[in-house]
């Protein structure tokens, strides 16, 4: 019999993880949103963030979310680059498939890019606060996963303020939901659109961060982490960022939920059958819709 | 402005009020044939142009050319007597060309605020922007009266009011409208040909596309009929009105007898 302890603590888990493949998925999402673009070097550009974080900490000895200061920077720029002289230049009509070719094989050039720096060896970071953990409610909480959960929601928050306050939001916002019209409009759709997916990729620079406090990491582990996001965003309605963070913090506690009776590997397939049942029965996705229709 | 565009190129002449020239325009979509072959058009300060044709005749592409959205493959474009060929549309609506695309073009899921606040989205001048909002405002009262509401969630005739408020929110010289009285009740279509008509008084530009190409006609002051990429036949749109061939072919008939 599970008690009522157990399950308020995998609760509250639960929802910690969810909050942060909120922060990881939401990247995914904005580049399908921006230019109907599978991302799957997404989860790469991860771990990529993580290993530097590791780097960064157990060289210097200072604490690994300082790497930030120079990851998101440089990944909003890679991010740009990217759309700019690779995405940009596929045809619109082929634009989807040609995509997942493109950032397949952009994936497979992280990953081997991290074993020749780093080698094939599982890295794990070492912090002060590692192994402690906090208590709330009878609930032990482990300070690593507040501290990544903090990280996402406020990077969320960012981003949130960024897409509905800014003048660049509100351009990129209209360049997703009718590119000529923006254009008509004044807007530089190209520049946005590359923009945004600097956006994106600078979200994948945190979660990786917040990600690296938890997670011991190797260089082939984003494909475990792809199949889950990109299950995510379908859940959520393709191209919806808040569609994306509701079906995160749903699927995160249910999956953590499930580890009491199924164990780890097992849970881990809850992202598969709400992708499967998805598809079935709201293809569109639960929260967002239209720009899947239009898919 | 550049003179690199080749010999087709020929300015218009010193001190004539041409706002927009197409001249000898051919243009596609990528790899498939031509739609415009050695298209022309002009366009005075104060005057409104009619294009009339069967569907796909190549109307809309003639508006994408002159804002812009698309490139031609040969001939050029002049804005206000100055070359705009391969200029683009943030370029061209900055020297005074707004266009009002065929369909719905809202933003959906933003509110009519934000829509008719991105119309502004080049003017720096913050007091002008307020201005132009209440001039929209008036001209177009759902937009007043629905400006929280998303976009989206408005019906398709209140949709093209407010693309009609976005695209006057730039002081424009020259205004392309691509089927306008597309889904507006007969009120909204007298209203929409109305504001058309003000545009004309305050020495606006118009080039207008129609379906209604009989009603457009009889407010126009030149009318085009475009067929095969090319200009069919051209003249004051009164004539073009009276001519019983044209009547036939692209007017939908004669006039019911009255
Ligand atoms: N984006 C596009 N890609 C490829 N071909 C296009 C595109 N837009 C239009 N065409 C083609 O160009 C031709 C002219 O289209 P256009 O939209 O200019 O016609 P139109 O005169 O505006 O017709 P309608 O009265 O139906 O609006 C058509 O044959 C059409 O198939
Ligand atoms: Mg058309």
């Amino acid at each position: 019999m599970v008690s009522g302890a157990l399950l308020f603590q995998s609760l509250i888990l639960g929802l910690l993880l969810g909050g942060l493949y909120a922060l990881l998925a939401a990247g995914l999402t904005l580049y399908f949103g921006i230019m109907r673009v599978v991302m799957l070097a997404h989860a790469a550009f991860i771990l990529l963030s993580a290993y530097v974080a590791w780097w960064f900490s157990s060289t210097t000895g200072l604490d690994p979310m300082i790497s930030l200061v120079a990851t998101i920077p440089l990944f909003f720029g890679i991010g740009y680059v990217m759309h700019r002289f690779l995405l940009a230049r596929l045809r619109p009509t082929t634009m989807t498939m040609m995509s997942v070719l493109l950032t397949f094989g952009i994936a497979l050039v992280i990953e081997g890019l991290l074993g020749l720096a780093w080698t094939g060896t599982q890295r794990r970071i070492h912090l002060p606060y590692g192994t402690s953990s906090v208590e709330f409610l009878g609930a032990q909480i482990p300070v690593v996963q507040i501290v990544s959960f903090a990280l996402a929601a406020l990077s969320l928050a960012s981003l949130y303020l960024i897409m509905k306050r800014t003048q660049f939001g509100r351009s990129l916002r209209a360049t997703i939901q009718h590119g000529q019209a923006a254009q008509l409009v004044g807007i530089d759709t190209t520049k946005v659109a590359g923009m945004g997916f600097g956006l994106g990729l600078a979200t994948a620079a945190v979660g990786g961060a917040a990600l690296s406090l938890q997670a011991t990491i190797y260089p082939s582990l984003h494909w475990h982490w792809i199949g889950p996001l990109m299950a995510i965003i379908v859940v959520g309605g393709l191209g919806s960022i808040p569609g994306a963070a509701i079906a995160a913090l749903a699927l995160g506690t249910i999956r953590v939920l499930l580890e009491i009776p199924m164990g780890s590997t097992w849970a881990q397939t809850v992202f598969y059958v709400a992708l499967f049942l998805t598809l079935m029965l709201r293809p569109q996705g639960f929260f967002g819709g239209r720009l899947a229709q239009r898919f | 402005m550049s003179d690199e565009t080749g010999p087709v190129a020929e300015p218009p002449v010193d001190g004539d009020d041409v706002v927009l020239r197409l001249v000898d325009v051919q243009a596609g979509y990528g790899k498939a044939a031509l739609v415009l072959r050695g298209f022309s058009v002009e366009v005075r300060r104060g005057e409104i142009v009619c294009l009339v044709g069967p569907n796909g005749a190549g109307k809309s592409t003639v508006l994408k050319v002159a804002s812009g959205l698309l490139a031609v493959r040969s001939g050029s474009v002049w804005l206000n007597g100055e070359d705009a060929t391969g200029a683009k549309p943030q370029d061209l609506l900055r020297r005074g060309l707004s266009h009002v695309l065929q369909g719905h073009s809202v933003f959906r899921e933003m509110t009519v605020e934000e829509n008719v606040m991105l119309g502004g989205y080049t003017v720096a001048d913050r007091t002008a922007l307020l201005d132009r909002v209440e001039f929209v405002k008036g001209v177009f009262p759902v937009v007043a009266e629905r400006w929280s509401t998303t976009a989206g969630l408005l019906s398709g005739g209140q949709q093209k009011q407010v693309e009609f408020a976005r695209a006057l929110m730039v002081r424009p010289d020259v205004v392309l409208l691509d089927e306008p009285s597309m889904g507006l009740d007969p009120k909204r279509t007298a209203g929409m040909f109305e504001q058309v008509a003000r545009l004309r008084e305050a020495g606006v530009a118009v080039l207008l596309v129609e379906q209604n190409a009989r009603r457009a006609l009889e407010m126009s002051d030149i009318g085009c009929v475009l067929d095969l990429g090319r200009v069919f036949v051209r003249g004051p749109a009164q004539e073009l009105l009276a001519d019983p061939q044209l009547s036939d072919l692209y007017l939908g008939g004669r006039p019911a007898a009255s």
